[in-house]
């Protein structure tokens, strides 16, 4: 029984745990990880007005080696996209809700 | 049993009768659709302000403040466009290298505000004035004028300054044309930027009430005087300026000059304002 148990839970464990070196692997910088949100909010129509002045600002801190800073700025930028993507799916469904009643 | 399979034949007949009807033996009626619309946007605005009648609309936020409008009225004797007019009926009559010039590629002597926008059937798309200006430069082998401003905007202002009192009147006759019309209903409905706010909530909830230093103006009538000199600009822009400029500062990345949206929103706009005369340029704050 013991070992069925420890077989199962290597089973299931088995494919996070190789996710996780993946990730590991080629888990992309957060400023990437924020250029492609924003990519996708811009698809959808919806980016907003400082998203990409965010990603730049974060670019030229982690030139001049600001690794911090270069991290809250992607992160930022990454949180903006995030909820102008999800702005802009919403909208999409709803947008007639938006139409005053009169 | 065989009530089941006697539903199913009738349902199916149904929608076999739907989908022949809506096939292109039976033509929608989209102007209809879209006047049910004008109808509901303008009475919203009478009830909102009853005191301003509907050609008064076009003087936009001036429309509903007294002592602005005299103000205003004041400027407008002496309009800070008045040059640009002029430079723009040069730049109409100019010739091209090829000999020809704008005035060839428009009828009436110019005077065709009261065309655009309107959905071009076989392009599939709404064509603008300012579009259309370019377009004709670059027929004839010449660069577009650039932007915004500048002498795009000012052989706008000359046309719209010949082509005043020229009645609104723009038509939905396809489906793909009341696509692009819904395209631009949905872009003035839906909130978007970092303030998660609406052409409509400014413009309709909040028309008529002040924001800092700026009353809000209708959007009844947004689109009848432009272009515009802005005495914040200093200088003339077309009205995808000051889509670009509301879109800003909501904190929403603005669209370019004459993209389909900006497009397809003047078409929305424009429709609304149906009934209302082209009375452009006009001076604004
Ligand atoms: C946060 C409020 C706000 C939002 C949202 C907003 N605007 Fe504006 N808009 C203004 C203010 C303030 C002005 C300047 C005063 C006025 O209304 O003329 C203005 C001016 C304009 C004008 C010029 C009016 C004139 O008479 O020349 C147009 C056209 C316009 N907006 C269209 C739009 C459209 C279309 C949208 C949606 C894409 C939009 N606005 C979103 C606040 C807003």
């Amino acid at each position: 029984m013991k070992k069925v148990l420890l077989l199962l839970s290597m089973v299931v464990l088995m494919p996070s745990c190789a996710g996780l070196l993946a990730d590991q692997a080629t888990t992309p910088s957060l400023i990437d990880q924020a250029e492609a949100a924003r990519k996708e909010a811009d698809a959808l129509g919806y980016e907003w007005r400082d998203t990409a002045k965010l990603i730049k600002s974060a670019k030229e801190a982690l030139e001049k080696g600001l690794q911090a800073e270069s991290d809250k700025l992607a992160s930022q930028a990454l949180l903006q996209s995030r909820v102008a993507a999800a702005q802009g799916k919403y909208m999409s469904k709803n947008w007639k809700m938006m139409i005053l009643k009169y | 049993m065989k009530k089941t399979i006697q539903r199913r034949l009738f349902t199916g007949v149904l929608v076999l009768m739907t989908t022949m009807l809506s096939g292109p033996a039976y033509a929608v009626n989209y102007q209809a659709l879209v006047d049910v619309d004008v109808r509901k946007f303008q009475n919203y605005f009478h009830k909102e302000f009853p005191q301003v009648k509907l050609e008064d609309f076009s003087s936009g936020v001036y429309a509903l403040d007294e002592d602005a409008r005299k103000q205003w009225m004041e400027i407008e004797e002496f309009p800070p466009y008045e040059l640009d007019i002029e430079a723009g009926k040069a730049l109409f009559n100019k010739p091209f290298a090829n000999g020809k010039s704008l005035a060839s590629c428009f009828p009436n002597g110019g005077a065709v505000r009261g065309l655009y926008p309107y959905f071009d059937e076989k392009r599939g798309q709404v064509i603008t004035l300012e579009m259309a200006i370019n377009e004709c430069r670059v027929a004839n082998g010449e660069k577009p004028f650039p932007g915004k401003k500048g002498d795009l905007a000012r052989v706008s202002a000359y046309i719209a300054f010949i082509s005043r009192g020229q009645k609104i009147d723009v038509k939905v006759r396809s489906a793909a044309a009341y696509k692009a019309y819904m395209k631009g209903k949905e872009f003035f409905y839906a909130k978007r930027g970092q303030l998660n706010m609406s052409c409509s909530g400014c413009h309709m909830e909040y028309a008529g009430r002040r924001l800092r230093a700026e009353t809000m103006s209708p959007a009844l009538g947004h689109t009848t005087h432009f272009p515009v000199f802005r005495s914040k600009w200093g200088d003339l822009g077309t009205l995808h300026r000051r889509y670009a400029g509301c879109n800003e500062n909501i904190g929403s990345k603005p669209f370019d000059e004459q993209s389909e949206e900006y497009r397809n929103l003047e078409y929305f706009q424009t429709i609304m304002s149906n009934g209302l005369k082209f009375n452009g340029p006009a001076a604004r704050k």
